[in-house]
């Protein structure tokens, strides 16, 4: 090929890199484009025809710090943030806080601070679900404002009334867990350290059940070999609708009237495969309880508690 | 995961479209936007970040109307496809019933593909699904732009590249145009509706 026919087919292709969005590809071909310019040894306007391939490239640059340096988590509209909550709830639970909890996790996830925060804050109110709530109150403050923020944030809630004190324990240790990885040590202090010795005894007996929630990753389903009933041998997998620690909630369709059955209260279930988003792993689980659910779009299906007990 | 409602007979499935930066996935589903009115379920919505790249996700809903018996939706996402959104890409990925891998004819972006296709792999496998029974369908995009004498890589060599072991169905396209962004999306969603309906029987 001509070398000004080749010039022209690399500039060409340097172009539609750069209208493709291809910034780093098109930033190389304009490259070779100058290499070729600097090759021809009698071409016209030669230092002019740099210039503009170097503007070009100059240009590139900029455009690729913009992209580099664009804000990865801008505050969005309302109704973008509406519609983040109502795609990315997973749960399926018919329990309103549950739910909303479910949908201000949505929003932390996408780094809609802001308004996760004050969701947040307002499920603080809830007794079912204050823990998970400050859990994740904690885990905003951390991604958008340090350490410091989150462990302030304790501290405002050891000083207050709001919590008792195995609530606090759990919130307690899962922050000092959360900070241990980022390398932050924090000794926070801890309610059952200055708690009326007659009370004592009624939190140490709550004690285990912090431990053990505070070991459990989130889990988004499981895989379930079952050693008898029609299944017998096989894996199901489930889909995890809520999990409070070590209790997973599964919503099991009527339609699946075997499983259900086979599913009893009590029931020891020997191989199960835990799916966390970071790790898979195999452990064993306990039917906790099994209910009907008898109002909303899930009228008829099964809420099956599955306690994990071991891992 | 899909919902079903068998008291009202409908079924909601998830689609993901999913490929490396700047592969056409959002003008997949622009096109599917404009091009299938009629089923179109609402406004599609793009979270958009510097140079219109995908920053969180696209989302358009579409109906399919009554299939044997159940009215089914489809909820089509795109993820962004920029390596450092690789949390976003996750969370949407999450509940996926569906996949179209769109990717990349140009020479220059075979190894994001490649990339890209194993951080699909690896998401998958996080939620506890294999790349190779999920119902996956390929677009190969861009094939357009041969005309401009831009060097793409061959069907051929794309199939060996990121089909060879998968062997899902792949089609050619240009989304940009429209060509094959219809059975492209076609083919998924049959495949989609198969699964689900080997695993839940939804089908009368």
């Amino acid at each position: 090929m001509d070398i000004k026919q080749r010039l022209k087919a690399v500039l060409q292709e340097a172009e539609i890199y750069r209208s493709q969005g291809l910034i780093s590809e098109a930033q190389s071909k304009y490259k070779d484009a100058v290499n070729i310019v600097n090759s021809i040894e009698k071409l016209k306007n030669k230092e002019s025809l740099i210039k503009a391939i170097s503007d070009k490239i100059d240009a590139l640059k900029t455009t690729k710090e913009k992209v580099e340096k664009g804000p990865t988590t801008p505050e969005l509209s309302q109704k973008a943030q509406d519609l983040i909550k109502n795609l990315f709830a997973f749960s399926e639970s018919t329990d309103q806080d549950s739910a909303a909890l479910e949908g201000a996790v949505a929003l932390a996830k996408f780094g809609q601070f802001d308004r996760a925060l004050t969701e947040l804050n307002g499920l603080l109110k809830k007794e079912k679900v204050r823990v998970e709530a400050a859990k994740n109150i904690l885990q905003c403050h951390l991604a958008s404002a340090g350490a410091d923020e989150a462990i302030n944030q304790y501290q405002q809630w050891y000083t207050g009334d709001l919590f008792h004190a195995n609530q606090l324990e759990a919130v307690r240790t899962f922050l000092e867990e959360v900070l241990a990885k980022k390398g932050v040590e924090a000794n926070l202090p801890s309610l059952l350290e200055t708690i009326d010795p007659q009370l004592e005894e009624a939190v140490v007996e709550v004690q285990p059940q912090v431990e053990v929630e505070e070991e459990f990753l989130d889990i988004t389903s499981i895989g379930i070999t079952f050693d008898a009933g029609p299944r017998k041998g096989k894996m199901v997998e489930f889909d995890v609708n809520f999990q409070s620690g070590n209790m997973l909630s599964l919503i099991i369709s009527k339609q699946e009237n075997e499983l259900i059955e086979t599913l009893e209260e009590r029931m020891e279930l020997k191989d199960v495969q835990f799916f966390s988003p970071i790790a898979i792993f195999n452990g064993a689980g306990v039917v906790a309880s099994k209910t009907k659910i008898k109002t909303g779009p899930k009228q008829g299906d099964y809420c099956v508690d599955i306690r994990i007990v071991s891992t | 995961m899909a919902i079903f409602n068998l008291k009202k007979r409908e079924i909601e499935c998830k689609v993901v479209y999913y490929g490396p930066g700047r592969c056409g996935k959002t003008t997949n589903l622009e096109y599917i936007f404009g091009a299938y009115k009629k089923q179109v379920k609402g406004e599609m919505v793009s979270i958009n970040t510097e140079g219109d790249r995908t920053l969180f996700f696209d989302f358009l809903p579409i109906g399919l109307g009554q299939i044997r018996g159940c009215d089914v939706r489809v909820q089509l996402y795109t993820v962004p496809g920029q390596v450092k959104y690789s949390s976003t890409r996750k969370l949407v990925l999450r509940g996926v019933d569906g996949i179209v891998f769109v990717a990349d004819s140009l020479e220059v972006r075979r190894e994001k593909n490649m990339l890209s296709l194993k951080d699909l792999q690896s998401n998958l496998k996080e939620y506890g699904k294999s790349i190779f029974k999920v119902p996956l369908v390929m677009q190969f995009n861009k094939r357009d732009l041969a005309e401009q004498g831009i060097p793409l890589m061959s069907v051929e060599q794309m199939q060996k590249d990121l089909n060879r072991q998968l062997q899902v169905p792949a089609f050619e396209g240009s989304a940009v145009k429209g060509d094959g962004v219809g059975v492209t999306l076609k083919e998924c969603l049959k495949l989609t509706l198969q699964s689900l309906q080997r695993e839940f029987k939804w089908a009368q």
